[in-house]
């Protein structure tokens, strides 16, 4: 008999997500077995006990999952799993904290998808702003974004914060090969007059790009909200819009609302959660494979 | 719909072990419920909570797992479920803290029955040594030894206290005729070592307890077992999947021979396993602790 799918589901927090159970059970593993407030130095142990209790044939059934609610330490822990491992006694891991990796992975390929459609370009040479920039799923899309070949800026309230977000981006996440910038929110007028792309990833209910802003946008092609709740963080946004022009805007730029980025999320948290299930070698994913998975599911989907 | 076999993992620790969800999973429970940081008072409210919302024939497919850190802790969640039953309506229960009781099995019915085939020897009268005296493996091989008639030694490599401490309390808890004692350096370890006729070796992974000069000194040892899988093995010139080979490090020990950490390992995960699937499989319940699990051992080396 076949050994049963398990997935082992860390997180720092004191409970998963249940979003993330879900996702993990309709994927196809058997048994999700949460293990709850792990420290980051708890990682080694956890993993060594679950990679030598199973063959290695019975681990390519056997996976990890990394929740808790921040990117860098996500990607230590990611980093920290993957050092542990003893081939050929060795299981996939696949960290997505607060689901940040795959709702940034998912905007930025939608975002890529209404260029090529209405555009006809690509990210590559475009400016970005990444406004309310300094969260998880802010600093994952801008970094996505910047390796896609796109200048991106990154935009808070307080311009340190910003600065900071961004060398974080820029060597624990990019590995020095890319070159986010930082702009504080007072100076968003002067540059939305050279941006192509707007991301909107602040707290729920907060307006961050205005309509004047937007009418007086000179090159704005594409701009895409993860906000759900109203108000729009792109005024006249929708959260149902998918490619829909933006309203008032001058340069014909088209907007994406959450939904349709939540969909685009959905299949890539799917996909990856499969990925490991079908893999035949330990796979260890974060927000470049959900990035690649999100465009390959926008590739089956056109 | 038949009812689906359920595990509900006790567990003092903040979290369970991977390594006994796994093994649960593949010994056939369908479904594992971890509860972390479980308090043993908590036992008897947990356990009568699992036992009346299935009919009878529901509960045969319901058991309790105990793990953690600690034997005595362990043991005394054990008892205190026990009580909780209330028959028709009672369930099986299998205390295993950290692996402990099944590693500790393992390696004494291994190094039992190298004992017996090579040198027609048996632990009772034995002299015995626990390296890593003191820590759950430890505590747990050091009690099985003991109760199995070897005199047995806790060995702590900081303090004479703890283990000496160790051996009172756990020989008063189990019966057993522990007694302890340290070795902070090689010529301690010579001088406890020189008439042992078994030393086990429970210290931490990756390091090496017992070098080829500590063993060279040893003068009538006859087998020596080792749970470290990490390089360096616990003791030099066992290498890790020996069951009972010549130990050559021990060059005034004729006829010496050493049980390695993957051998021990086989077993321990066939034992863990089989005893697992017998939560599933029983008809009268059954509390399963280290005692149980030394004697399911004995039967499959």
């Amino acid at each position: 008999m076949e050994k049963p799918f398990i997935l082992h589901m860390l997180t720092t927090a004191k409970n998963l997500s249940p979003f993330d159970v879900n996702m993990a059970m309709d994927a196809g593993w058997i048994s999700a077995v949460p293990y709850i407030n792990v420290e980051p130095s708890e990682v080694r142990g956890l993993v060594q006990d679950a990679i030598f209790s199973r063959s290695p044939k019975g681990l390519l059934r056997t996976a990890i999952f990394i929740g808790g609610r921040e990117t860098k330490q996500a990607m230590d822990m990611l980093k920290t799993a993957k050092n542990s491992m003893v081939p050929p006694f060795e299981v996939s891991v696949f960290a997505d904290p607060s689901g940040a990796f795959t709702t940034a992975a998912g905007m930025v390929a939608a975002v890529e998808r209404e260029l090529a459609d209405k555009f006809d370009t690509t990210l590559q040479g475009k400016t970005v702003l990444a406004l309310g920039g300094t969260g998880p799923v802010g600093q994952v899309a801008a970094v996505i974004a910047a390796q896609a070949g796109a200048h991106v800026r990154i935009i808070g309230r307080q311009l340190d914060k910003a600065q900071r977000t961004a060398e974080l981006c820029n060597d624990e996440f990019g590995d020095g090969k890319i070159d986010i910038s930082a702009g504080a929110d007072a100076d968003k007028a002067e540059y939305m007059k050279t941006a192509d792309i707007v991301f909107a990833t602040g707290a729920a209910g907060i307006e961050l790009l205005s309509a004047e802003l937007i009418a007086a946008a000179p090159q704005l092609k594409v701009a895409a909200d993860v906000n759900a709740v109203p108000p729009a963080g792109i005024a006249g946004l929708d959260a149902f819009d998918n490619g829909k022009p933006l309203e008032g805007s001058n340069s014909g730029a088209v907007g994406i609302g959450a939904l349709a980025i939540g969909n685009i999320k959905y299949q890539a948290q799917s996909r990856l959660l499969k990925r490991m299930l079908e893999s035949d070698k330990a796979l260890f994913l974060h927000f470049e494979h959900a990035f690649e998975v999100a465009r390959e599911f926008i590739k089956t989907a056109n | 719909m038949p009812k689906r076999s359920i595990l509900h993992m006790f567990d003092p620790m903040p979290n369970n072990s991977p390594f006994d969800i796994n093994m649960a999973l593949d010994a056939g429970f369908d479904v594992l419920v971890p509860y972390s940081n479980v308090k043993l008072e908590s036992i008897h409210h947990l356990t009568q909570d699992a036992i009346f919302s299935r009919s009878p024939s529901g509960i045969k497919k319901t058991a309790i797992f105990i793990g953690g850190r600690d034997m005595g802790l362990a043991v005394d969640m054990l008892q205190a479920a026990k009580p909780a039953m209330v028959p028709p309506f009672e369930i099986s229960v299998f205390a295993d803290p950290s692996g402990a009781f099944t590693t500790a099995a393992a390696l004494v019915a291994c190094v039992e029955k190298a004992l017996k085939d090579q040198h027609g020897g048996a632990l009772a009268g034995s002299k015995a040594l626990v390296f890593g005296g003191t820590g759950p493996v430890g505590i747990a091989t050091g009690v099985i030894a003991s109760l199995a008639g070897a005199d047995t030694v806790l060995v702590d490599h900081l303090s004479v206290d703890s283990a000496n401490d160790a051996a009172k309390q756990y020989s008063r808890r189990f019966g057993a005729k522990l007694s302890g004692a340290v070795a902070h350096n090689d010529s301690e370890k010579i001088a406890l070592i020189a008439d042992a006729d078994i030393v086990f070796c429970t210290a931490k992974a990756g390091i090496r307890v017992l070098n080829a000069a500590v063993l060279a000194q040893a003068r009538r040892l006859k087998v020596a077992g080792d749970v470290n899988a990490v390089p360096p093995s616990g003791i030099e010139g066992i290498d890790v999947n020996a069951m009972a080979e010549p130990l050559t490090t021990a060059t005034e020990s004729a006829g010496a021979v050493g049980v390695g950490a993957l051998a021990v390992g086989n077993v321990k995960y066939k034992l863990q396993h089989e005893l697992l699937k017998s939560l599933l499989e029983t008809d009268e319940p059954v509390y399963i602790d280290f005692r149980d699990a030394f004697s399911k051992a004995r039967t499959l080396v």
